[in-house]
């Protein structure tokens, strides 16, 4: 408080330390702004600190409630954009093409490009049923039973050339896609009218599942389906390399023997064998003491020695709770911002274990306050 | 002239050093003239708390350590009662430095 006794006479010292000083910084040193400067932080801390309160200013510290950044308010719903609007048309109608066939399990009928002829034929009715699902199923990539109505002629050509229709993949996506837009909410429903006659239709790929397994009911292909009782996986966005592989399950079992089939059963082993080893290297625990030493094998000795010293280093922190206690008392000694007395002392004296002394001209800081002396006596008991 | 250092380890001292440091940092002052800067306030506190100081305190408390080296006292008390005409502090631990008030004078 600037009323206080103390804080008046930190006032003065201030005052009276940058008078005396003031001529050295005029002369010989930076000048009166550096000095009014140094003053103005110095009280700034003294402020700070509580020690003293500036007279200019009444209140301490102005409240710090006031600037609020500005929150973006999430009371209100998120609008999303009309892409989010329609969840499932997003997944129907993924952005990239390559997603597609991903999604579709449809394909997993006619997994293969190469295994046109069959659902070259049969698909063909199928596809008059499809063409509301030609953008799910239509990928390039698996263009049998997903074909646009108008690119059913692109998708069965590209059926039986697979290698001049894939270069350019997002071409027949990216023509439809405005008609998609249409094509989604007319393949949603259906899909909903579907999905009620068989599984619950909650993610689209299985609503397509359930969809190809009906097709393919219809399109006769019984040797797949009853192969084993192989129930063509769920397809998730991250299942690709699995999924890719149970597609080659099914083609494989109904006996085709097509390049294109060894083919991928090669590509499936490689899958597997991909998917089952992933490796990973982790690397040696960095040892610091190993960056001095080039070859460990040269010098094993000094490894030992210097484990042994990274050893004690590793115990030092476990041992140190043993000396918490004991260092106490230090500890003590080296805070400085415990309670502090600085005085001058005029005597000291024992008496057994009673100890007297006189002190002077002292400045305490105890229970955060700045108390000046000028003179003290103290009785303490050993 | 001789000055203690020691109430440099003060409240206003440390701003005062902080404050210093700060601009020696900056280039602001060089630290020939922050060392002046704290000697002007050894000499103004000191003669301050002669002149402008007048209370009395008196001080009770166990001793957990006394030392004395280089001249200087530094006791450490536990449970200390501080008393003065304004007011009474107890305080569970208080460090106490102290220097020798005859080796200004000489």
């Amino acid at each position: 408080m600037a009323t206080s006794a103390t804080g008046m006479v930190y006032i003065r010292v201030i005052e009276d330390v940058i008078s005396k000083v003031r001529d050295e910084f005029v002369n010989n040193g930076p000048g009166e702004s550096v000095l009014n400067e140094l003053q103005g932080i110095w009280e700034m801390k003294m402020i700070q600190a509580g020690v003293i309160i500036d007279r200019t200013s009444a209140p301490k510290q102005p409240a710090p409630g006031g600037p609020i950044t500005p929150v973006h308010d999430l009371n209100v719903p998120y609008e999303g954009t009309e892409e989010y609007e329609t969840p499932t048309a997003e997944i129907l109608f993924p952005p990239t093409p390559l997603q597609t066939p991903i999604q579709t399990p449809l394909p997993g009928s006619t997994p293969l490009p190469g295994s046109t002829p069959l659902p070259g034929s049969t698909p063909l009715p199928g596809t008059a049923d499809n063409s509301t699902y030609n953008i799910p199923t239509g990928s390039s990539d698996y263009p049998t039973p997903a074909s646009d109505s108008g690119g059913n002629t692109e998708a069965k050509s590209g059926n039986g050339r697979p290698s001049s229709y894939m270069p350019p993949p997002p071409s027949p996506w990216m023509n439809p896609r405005p008609p998609l837009s249409v094509d989604v909410n007319v393949a949603y429903v259906e899909g909903r009218d579907e999905a009620d006659r068989g599984t619950s239709h909650q993610p689209l790929t299985q609503d397509f599942f359930t969809m190809s397994a009906g097709k393919r009911k219809r399109e006769d292909f019984p040797a797949q389906y009853h192969n084993g009782g192989y129930n063509i996986p769920q397809q998730d966005g991250a299942g690709d390399a699995m999924s890719e592989i149970f597609e080659l399950e099914v083609s494989e079992f109904p006996g085709r023997q097509d390049s294109v089939t060894t083919a991928n059963r090669e590509i499936f082993a490689n899958l597997a064998s991909s998917s089952v080893k992933i490796p990973q290297l982790d690397g040696p625990i960095p040892d610091p003491y190993d960056d001095v030493l080039s070859t460990p094998n040269a010098s094993t000795p000094a490894v030992v020695t210097q484990n042994d010293a990274a050893e004690d280093d590793d115990d030092e922190p476990l041992n140190e709770n043993d000396d918490d206690e004991l260092d106490d008392v230090d500890q003590g000694e080296e805070l400085n911002t415990q309670h502090l007395v600085l005085a001058q002392f005029d005597k000291v004296t024992r008496t057994k274990s009673r100890w007297k002394c006189a002190l002077k001209d002292g400045i305490m800081h105890i229970n955060n306050k700045d108390i000046l002396f000028n003179k003290a006596t103290g009785e303490f008991d050993f | 002239m001789a000055t203690f250092e020691l109430y440099r380890r003060s409240t206003i001292g440390m701003c005062l050093t902080e404050t210093l440091d700060e601009m020696v940092q900056n280039g602001t002052l060089t630290p020939e003239l922050a060392i002046q800067v704290l000697v002007q306030f050894d000499k103004s506190m000191t003669e301050a708390l002669e002149t402008q100081v007048k209370s009395k305190v008196s001080i009770k408390g166990h001793l957990h350590t006394y030392r004395f080296c280089d001249n200087v006292w530094t006791f450490i008390l536990q449970d200390a009662l501080f008393k003065s005409e304004e007011l009474q502090e107890t305080v569970g631990r208080v460090k106490i430095v102290a220097c020798d008030s005859k080796l200004l004078s000489q």
